[in-house]
């Protein structure tokens, strides 16, 4: 089943399209990543997904019900189903770690039982491997502990979509390689849907099942990972070979 | 310092020099055009072996921005260099600004600046409606505003600011008092100082002054913090997460300022009147006690009660005000430092205007 379906989407800045009639589908339980050189478009799609950037045309389904942006119980309905690693991490720096990751249900469930917080934070931090850190600021946490101490945040309420925005940029490989793992883990464990923003070549042959190429304006491939290869376009054999154009000549 | 090299120039062919850096270009592209005055002529570059991206401009400019040039001879590493540089398809004109009238298009400019101020009045407008309405909703629900953050706020716009609110405001009485005193002193009426401090400072200057020294400190940290949060994508996450930024973050913040102004107010008031006492006693020898009873014979508490609900609106107005500021920052680093300043003209000039509305309503 699709969880997310967008239909002839428009997506941009005020009055500025950066990417125009896109028509795809995110199926339920895997993990589909959008793929396109920098400037190209992907974090404002994922933008809009995510019910922060209204679109400029068209619009998506989410789950099956249409998401209006003009509605706030639309948007609330939407942002009660995600969760969203931003590239920064985006945690709040006057908080703790454990704040950080409790105040979704804080603010969620207010009048959710203090010991029951924190087991939810606790069995968060743990599937991210930072149980140990919970103490901690965000200035206190390198790169990748950031990152996945915003993913635990994303988790903690049990989403059933998980953006994540360029989680590997700014990474070492070999703590990119285990962010990789755990978005693998949570997508097996807990069937979890995930739309992964990414340019890191070696993140994608890892973790994506379905791919979403945009380049110049739209999108120019949508389908399964397994089928790229078969793919003729200049574009998408750059891309994904870094064969240069130069080289067919 | 060695001199350009001269460039050769024949009948028909302008010979440019093996060495063509950006000190000799200029040179070049001089004879170049004089010597196209008198006639076509062909641009040779093929002795041309030290360069840099001042000569491909060079060579781009002479290919497609002069008229009267009827062939360019390129060779060697320039030739390699131009096709992967200047060989490729000119990349879009840059956009000229509009033609017509320089009056016509300084009117709409003012226009559009104008037309930005009045969307930005009205989103502000829209912002202060929003805040009162979360606060109202706050105070009955007791939800969607971090716990313990409208105390955080408290200690830092109060106990921070109490002793810079403190110290500016004794000083403003007492210069207000110094200034006044030699005036009263020429028609015998050295006591009414006392009423003269009084009223000034509780009906006006401690409102005023309190607001001003408000906006420097708390609505610039407040739209710095907001602004960064805009930046760094924390904003964008609270949404996501089913949180109001602009009542997650605004509510403790207007709560805060709305419990601290009395007290600020309350203190700054006694400060002011003894800055008035100091001078009082140090010029005319007047006694303590005896300003104080002169005082209370022209102000009273409503006084006290206007300058306290003055400086609360002063205080939403500043918060507000760098909220807006704060939150509607665009996304990169620059735009924090612009809009704390423009946070802080904003919050002044707020206070302005709403003590010239007081002055009408209360005088």
């Amino acid at each position: 089943m699709d969880i997310i379906r967008t239909r002839n989407l428009a997506v941009g800045y005020g009055r500025t399209e950066v990417l125009r009639d896109l028509a795809f589908t995110v199926p339920e339980g895997r993990i589909t990543v959008v793929v396109g050189v920098s400037g190209s478009g992907k974090s404002t799609l994922l933008k809009t997904l995510a019910g922060l950037l209204p679109p400029l045309d068209g619009g998506f389904d989410f789950g099956g019900s249409p998401v209006d942006y003009r509605s706030e119980a639309s948007l609330r309905l939407l942002y009660d189903k995600i969760g969203v690693l931003y590239q920064g991490g985006a945690l709040l720096n006057s908080l703790s770690l454990f704040e950080n990751v409790a105040l979704p249900i804080r603010m969620q469930h207010p009048r959710m039982p203090e010991d029951m917080v924190r087991d939810m934070v606790f069995a968060s931090l743990a599937q991210v491997e930072l149980a140990g850190s919970a103490d901690k600021y965000p200035a206190q946490l390198s790169g990748g502990m950031t990152k996945r101490g915003a993913l635990a945040r994303a988790l903690v309420l049990d989403p059933d979509v998980v953006f994540c925005d360029e989680p590997s940029s700014g990474l070492d490989p070999i703590t990119s390689a285990l962010l990789d793992d755990l978005l693998l883990r949570l997508k097996e464990t807990f069937k979890m849907t995930l739309v992964v923003v990414t340019h890191e070549l070696r993140s994608i042959a890892r973790v994506a099942d379905r791919v979403l190429v945009v380049n110049d304006g739209g999108l120019r491939f949508a389908g399964d990972y397994a089928d790229l290869a078969a793919v003729d376009d200049a574009f998408i054999r750059t891309f994904f070979l870094r064969k240069d154009s130069h080289d067919d000549a | 310092m060695n001199e350009p090299q001269a460039v050769l120039i024949t009948t028909e062919t302008v010979l440019l020099p093996k060495r063509l850096r950006a000190s000799e270009v200029v040179t070049a592209l001089k004879d170049i055009g004089r010597r196209i005055e008198s006639g076509p002529v062909t641009v040779d570059f093929r002795d041309v072996e030290e360069f840099d991206s001042s000569t491909l401009a060079l060579l781009n400019y002479v290919r497609n921005r002069l008229t009267n040039v009827t062939a360019v001879n390129i060779g060697g590493a320039l030739a390699r260099a131009a096709e992967s540089f200047v060989g490729r398809p000119p990349a879009a004109e840059p956009e000229l600004p509009p033609s017509g009238n320089a009056a016509v298009r300084a009117l709409a400019a003012i226009a559009d600046r104008f037309i930005f101020q009045v969307r930005s009045l009205g989103r502000f407008l829209a912002m202060l409606g929003d805040e009162v309405y979360h606060v109202g909703v706050y105070l009955k629900e007791r939800k969607g505003v971090y716990p313990g953050e409208t105390w955080n706020q408290m200690f830092f716009m109060g106990y921070r600011s109490f002793p810079i609110v403190c110290l500016l405001i004794f000083l403003v009485g007492v210069t207000i008092s110094i200034t006044s005193a030699n005036q009263l002193a020429l028609f015998g009426a050295d006591i009414y100082l006392a009423d003269l401090v009084g009223i000034a400072m509780l009906r006006e200057l401690v409102p005023l002054m309190t607001g001003v020294i408000l906006a420097g400190k708390v609505g610039a940290a407040v739209t710095a913090e907001l602004a960064s949060m805009t930046v760094l994508e924390e904003v964008d996450a609270l949404r996501t997460m089913g949180v109001v930024p602009e009542k997650f973050l605004m509510v403790p913040r207007l709560l805060a300022i709305t419990l601290v102004v009395p007290l600020l107010v309350a203190m700054a008031d006694v400060v002011g009147i003894f800055g008035g006492i100091v001078v009082a006693r140090a010029k005319f020898g007047t006694p303590a006690s005896a300003f104080i009873t002169e005082m209370v014979t022209s102000v009273d508490w409503t006084d006290f009660g206007w300058g306290l609900i003055k400086t609360v609106v002063f205080g939403w107005a500043v918060v507000v005000g760098s909220g807006f500021k704060g939150l509607t920052v665009g996304r990169s680093a620059e735009e924090v430092g612009r809009a704390t300043t423009e946070s802080v003209v904003l919050s002044i000039t707020l206070i302005i205007v709403i003590d010239c509305i007081f002055a009408f309503i209360l005088y």
